[in-house]
């Protein structure tokens, strides 16, 4: 069980590290969604039960896995497609206006 | 030396995290997964709402309301991209394909379809549900619009149906929580009004649910394949 914590937190790291060092827009989108899908693993992590069934009640089961988690994962991927499509749009728009989509050329974007 | 400085900031963070999560460890409520919540709605979730798929029962019945803010999410995405997105028409796949990709392009729409509406009809009975189904159905859109090319998909009209259908979803979605509040309870109430729920386990069961797997279903798939008709058109 420990080992797929310790997944989950360097799966979150590595997509910081990718956003936050590279340049390419591209490749921060890509970073934004390993944060997003480490954060989905720890959800479902999180509901996990040892030898547990899916909480699907067709017959009497005794251990069943926690059913929360799932839901709110549900709502994170949602949440996260919506983010993925606006920013790929944002994306597509910069590349339209400067042809680069490095942020370091984009010259109005250095503040 | 930027990197470093990152590296080094973000080792320090994994380390938070990992002492946050070894504190978890030593909760006992996690380890033996014993939420007096989750406990609820495995004991009462059937008999409450009708459904033996408890993710939907949370989904549609006790966060009915979480779950139309979801809705409204998609719905804001889709508006915020068609403002945002400009009316030039530019073809992008103009490649041609092989026979053998339009022959089995054509054959699998079909059966997408078919599981598409299972999922969606399903809902509450098996793994799926509005959200899935809804994906698969957009998936459909947009396998066809990658073979056989922007030109084969009349636009304009295509883009009127299909945010005629989300919107339609949306607003059974909420017309279908306001039928709760006529029969004198609360909105998106399911297991407390007098509707029939139906025996578990069957198809028709469950009360308003399929009614909400069905919006929330063809909102979504519409959405979705207006997300990507915006973004293929702008190039």
């Amino acid at each position: 069980m420990e080992s797929i914590y310790l997944v989950v937190i360097i799966l979150f790291c590595l997509g910081l590290y990718t956003t936050l060092t590279n340049t390419n827009l591209i490749k921060i989108i890509i970073g934004i969604n390993i944060m997003d899908s480490s954060l989905v693993l720890l959800l479902v992590v999180l509901g996990y039960k040892p030898e547990g069934t899916a909480p699907i009640i067709d017959q009497q089961y005794s251990i069943i896995v926690d059913p929360i988690p799932q839901a709110l994962a549900l709502t994170a991927i949602v949440i996260g497609a919506s983010i993925t499509a606006l920013m790929l749009l944002l994306t597509i728009k910069l590349h339209r206006n400067y042809n680069t989509l490095d942020i370091s050329e984009i010259r109005r974007l250095k503040g | 030396m930027r990197k470093i400085y990152i590296l080094i900031l973000i080792l320090g963070l994994g380390i938070l995290l990992f002492i946050n999560f070894s504190d978890l460890f030593e909760d006992s409520n996690l380890a033996n997964n014993k939420y007096q919540l989750s406990q609820h709605y495995i004991e009462n979730g059937v008999k409450d709402t009708g459904a033996i798929n408890l993710v939907t029962a949370i989904l549609f019945d006790y966060r009915g309301f979480d779950t139309l803010g979801e809705a409204t999410v998609i719905f804001i995405v889709v508006s915020a991209i068609s403002l945002l997105a400009t009316k030039e028409r530019v073809f992008v796949s103009d490649t041609n394909f092989s026979q053998i990709v339009y022959q089995n392009i054509s054959f699998i729409i079909p059966f997408l379809y078919i599981l598409a509406f299972y999922l969606i009809a399903y809902g509450h009975l098996s793994p799926g549900g509005g959200f899935a189904g809804g994906v698969v159905i957009a998936t459909t859109f947009i396998l066809l619009k990658i073979t056989f090319g922007i030109r084969y998909v009349k636009e304009e009209e295509a883009l009127g149906k299909k945010s005629l259908l989300e919107s339609l979803g949306a607003i059974s979605f909420v017309l279908t929580g306001l039928l709760g509040i006529l029969l004198g309870y609360n909105f998106l109430a399911n297991g407390q009004t007098s509707l029939y729920l139906g025996i578990a386990g069957q198809l028709v069961s469950a009360g308003i649910i399929p009614i909400l797997n069905l919006a929330t279903g063809i909102k979504v798939g519409s959405g979705l394949a207006i997300i990507f008709h915006r973004l293929v058109r702008e190039e």
